[in-house]
């Protein structure tokens, strides 16, 4: 397997694990707000972008060092 | 899951046969996953299949080190640029190391290199550059000596200008945003201010060049590194910004939206956070590049041209390219370019910037030259003997830049935090959020909140955009820079000044733990001795008869009588102690001849004829058999030997005519080096093969109370380890030759007096000076050096610690008053410069010896070095 594909591969594994941790925590957030109830429409949605994207920051290097672990890439210097 | 195998070209070192490569492919194909092995003894490489899933390199480099063979590794530089913090260093080093064939990569943020042990012909530079820039970084290969230095110059240079024309455009459109953003409350002043700069899109106008211009470096570098799976500084700044420049965007375009209203923008928070961070970078780009000055100022010695002789002819040609053999002219006034001897002509060297030694060193045919060195009045030839990495400055300069690219255990645990704790921050950041928005806001707001250190207020903020100033300020408070700067700047601070004095630390761990030292041990000859026998008492008998027809002569004559035939008697003989007489009557000015006859009497001594005396020179025995009566000087030869000294007796013609001691006499500065290292809390003991009488004279000269005596060379380890069994931190200097294992054993070996040749050297540190009191020297900038990074860390720590609580609004709900994103900007950017600047601090440190007596000095070689010192005998 070439190094491009794995990167590739990594890359897939990855999203499809930290993009639903995200999504996740997006839709606890947007429920949260919406049971305790008060927040305007910007506030909700402005909250879930925020959360949305912290979330994403902090689950795609874990998810992605560890997967990348886990594929096994050690192609870079097969040139 | 898709099976994934690759092909492998294994360096394989030590074989020499057939079987050897039998041995070897046997070994590698009993191990899983290993296909198509097949040893090519001519090539020395394997060449295999391997699925990584089943089988890692390092258990290959196992199977072949097991049946006696190796993996030869090499080690290479890399130049890294990009790199800010701790975290950067946790990423590039985590790169490195995921390459199969690198064996180990040690990053070092204060010179921006990576040193990477690798297996060559498994990975290869361009890899390891490609994983660099993976992360986020640009990587290239370092080059070596004054083009090394060049390039690094320059390349710190490019960052200076480049975030100097960042700050430029930054700070320049930021102070007209901030004063359109404050333009009411300008007073008087406002009819010197057009009004249109306070509308809110004009603002917006003038702040997107700042975010997108010189802020661009911050999204750009972050998201290389996210895309593979790395969070670093840039991030938190990426974030922080961005942040900032949406809730603007949006507080413009709807001003319901809740971050403020009509009367607030947040675009000077956009801008101005952009032009503190990047004023931090420009400050640390500028402060930075001070700490490794001592590698510099070495560089600098050796001179660009060499003036070679070939075929009769001079030729100008660049140093480097000088050989091994080369015969090279040097003018008055000229640097020598690399290290040789004296072919022909006569000059003074000037060698301060190496030896210290203050006055120009003559040199005539067959005396040695340093590389380096700046040749005074006459003109020389001399023929190279060791160039390029090789000559005494080239070794200094290595060992330096290994001591300053090398990590000390505390370093690796402050890049362990740094790197974990930006993915905390952003943790920190959501939990901050939520606990505001859910909580906090209903609870604690008060209309009437203003940012701290600034006229804004935030009356008409919503929930959200509360909570989101303080997840974002929190973002931008936390950066560890200051962190990541803490120890390395130090290390290299240190080592650079360790060099100035004449001591060299093998690398940063040595440092750390000569700072902790509780114990050392000295190797008695040699190193508090001078190592060779000399006179240090000539005693003769008045009433002898001996003196009967001398009786003109005064005590001091009659000493140097007895002393210069003893020394003409024994100028045939080869014993140490015989060349210990002969020395001094020679230094003393006696004219010592030939003697008339000459009988050696083995163990015993010599007898001869000398100016028509019989002359009797030896030990009691000797005396007693010849029956010659000493009884009169009997109590001083005993008071002598008691004092650790040999004792030698003389007779003429049969009567007893003195006594000469001669014992190894103690280095020039020994006692005081004793007594620092006493003033400084360590407790000092003395080694020797000697018996324990002549062990205990010269601790009692210096101030020794711990004495380990008849100790055999290859038991003196073990006395060390006994120590460190006792649980005391023990350092062990000795010569470096046959101290060897004594100085592996401790937990800091120093190896004095190496004179130029710094490479051969056994221990951590190497004293280049014969001078005793580089011992002190050493401790004194270790634990200088230790200070600091105790005290960087300190102020690191203290500032996050103090720090991201108050952005989290701790102290909010008691003062209503929150931290901007711009001051957070502004503290951690002087959080960096206070942890670099009190580093510059050391550049100032002399240690106690120098302060008191010493001239200071180059780095540090003594002439008397320049021929090594006499290895001892115990």
């Amino acid at each position: 397997m070439e190094y491009k594909q794995i990167e590739k591969e990594v890359v897939r594994r990855s999203a499809l694990i930290y993009l639903p941790i995200s999504v996740g925590a997006t839709l606890l957030f947007f429920l949260a707000a919406s049971l305790v109830g008060g927040y305007p429409p910007v506030a909700k949605i402005g909250g879930v972008v925020w959360v949305g994207l912290l979330s994403l920051i902090v689950s795609m290097p874990i998810v992605t060092s560890r997967v990348k672990h886990y594929v096994g890439t050690v192609a870079r210097n097969h040139e | 899951m898709t099976e994934t195998t690759f092909n492998l070209s294994l360096p394989i070192s030590g074989m020499t046969c057939a079987s050897c490569v039998s041995h070897v492919e046997s070994a590698l194909k009993e191990l899983p996953g290993v296909r198509d092995v097949v040893v090519n003894l001519a090539t020395n490489k394997a060449s295999l299949n391997y699925d990584p899933q089943k089988v890692k390199l390092a258990d290959m480099q196992r199977a072949v080190k097991d049946v006696g063979y190796a993996v030869p590794t090499s080690e290479l530089t890399l130049d890294i640029r990009g790199m800010t913090c701790g975290s950067c260093v946790a990423h590039v080093e985590e790169a490195l190391n995921e390459l199969d064939g690198v064996q180990a990569a040690v990053v070092n943020l204060g010179l921006g290199t990576a040193r990477v042990t690798h297996i060559p012909g498994v990975v290869s530079t361009s890899g390891m550059k490609r994983a660099v820039r993976d992360v986020g970084y640009e990587a290239s290969e370092r080059s070596q000596g004054a083009d090394a230095l060049d390039r690094e110059r320059q390349a710190r240079e490019d960052e200076i200008k480049r975030q100097g024309r960042n700050l430029l455009i930054s700070g320049s459109i930021g102070l007209v945003v901030m004063i359109g953003t404050f333009y009411e409350m300008l007073g008087p002043f406002k009819t010197f201010v057009p009004e249109f700069l306070s509308y809110k899109w004009v603002i917006g106008l003038l702040t997107s060049p700042i975010v997108f211009g010189p802020g661009r470096q911050f999204f750009t570098n972050s998201w290389r590194g996210l895309k593979h799976g790395v969070t670093d500084m840039n991030l938190l700044y990426a974030t922080g910004i961005g942040a900032a420049y949406g809730i603007a965007v949006i507080n413009t375009i709807f001003p319901g939206a809740g971050f403020g209203g009509e009367g607030a923008t947040f675009f000077e928070s956009a801008a101005l956070l952009t032009t503190f961070i990047i004023l931090g970078r420009w400050l640390e780009a500028l402060t930075r590049g001070r700490t490794s000055e001592a590698i510099r100022r070495l560089m600098k010695l050796q001179p660009k041209i060499a003036r070679i002789i070939r075929n009769g002819k001079e030729e100008e040609i660049p140093a480097e390219e000088v050989e091994s053999g080369d015969l090279i002219l040097v003018r008055p006034g000229e640097g020598i370019p690399v290290d040789g001897v004296v072919a022909e002509g006569y000059s003074a060297v000037d060698e301060s910037m190496l030896t210290g030694e203050s006055l120009p060193v003559e040199k005539k045919g067959g005396d040695n030259v340093i590389g380096g060195t700046l040749n005074k009045t006459g003109a020389f030839k001399f023929t190279a003997t060791r160039v390029g990495k090789d000559t005494a400055l080239g070794q200094i300069i290595k060992l330096v830049e290994d001591a300053q690219a090398s990590k000390a255990p505390i370093q690796k645990l402050a890049d362990w935090v740094a790197g974990h704790f930006i993915l905390g921050v952003h943790i920190l950041a959501v939990l901050v959020f939520i606990f505001w928005f859910f909580s906090g806001y209903q609870r604690f707001f008060d209309p009437s909140s203003r940012f701290m250190l600034s006229p804004a207020s935030l009356g008409e903020i919503g929930v959200f955009g509360f909570s989101l100033l303080l997840s974002v300020t929190v973002l931008v408070i936390s950066c560890p820079c200051a962190v990541g700067l803490a120890t390395p700047s130090a290390m290299m601070a240190g080592a650079g000044k360790a060099a100035e004095n004449g001591v060299l630390f093998k690398g940063a761990e040595a440092i750390e733990k000569a700072s902790k030292l509780q114990t050392i041990v000295f190797d008695k000859t040699g190193t508090l001795t001078k190592g060779e026998p000399s006179v240090t008492d000539l005693i003769t008998d008045s009433e002898s008869g001996v003196w009967s027809s001398e009786t003109s002569l005064s005590t001091p004559e009659a000493q140097l009588l007895v002393l210069r035939l003893a020394a003409v008697a024994e100028k045939n003989s080869e014993h140490p102690l015989g060349e210990a007489i002969v020395n001094s009557a020679e230094s003393r000015g006696l004219l010592v001849g030939a003697a008339e006859s000459f009988n050696s009497i083995p163990g015993h001594g010599v007898e001869a004829q000398v100016e028509g005396r019989a002359v009797l020179l030896g030990n009691r025995r000797l005396m007693r058999e010849r029956e010659v009566d000493f009884a009169k000087l009997m109590v001083q030869a005993e008071a002598l030997e008691a004092d650790g000294k040999t004792v030698m007796f003389v007779a003429f013609d049969g009567q007893p005519a003195g006594l000469i001691a001669v014992a190894d006499t103690l280095k020039e500065f020994t006692f005081d080096a004793i007594q620092r290292l006493h003033k400084l809390g360590i407790e000092t003991a003395m080694i020797t093969g000697d018996n324990l009488r002549t062990a205990q004279a010269i601790a009692r000269q210096v101030g020794i109370h711990r004495i380990l005596a008849e100790v055999l060379p290859q038991d003196k380890a073990e006395e060390v380890k006994k120590l460190q069994a006792a649980g005391k931190s023990v350092a062990m200097v000795g010569d470096g030759v046959n101290d060897a294992p004594a100085l592996a054993q401790a937990d800091v070996g120093m190896a004095i007096g190496s004179g130029t040749d710094v490479a051969k050297e056994t221990g951590d540190v190497i004293l280049i000076r014969d001078d005793i009191r580089d011992v002190v020297v050493a401790l004194e900038v270790a634990r200088a050096t230790m200070r600091k990074v105790k005290q960087n860390l300190f102020w690191a720590f203290f500032y996050n610690t103090l720090s991201i609580p108050l952005a989290a609004g701790l102290l909010y709900p008691a003062t209503s008053l929150i931290i901007s994103p711009e001051l957070a900007g502004l503290l951690m950017a002087v959080s960096s410069i206070t942890v670099t600047l009190n580093t510059l601090l050391l550049k100032g440190f002399k240690p106690s010896i120098r302060r008191d007596d010493r001239p200071q000095s180059g780095v540090g070689l003594s002439e008397p070095l320049l021929t090594p010192v006499v290895a001892s005998g115990d």
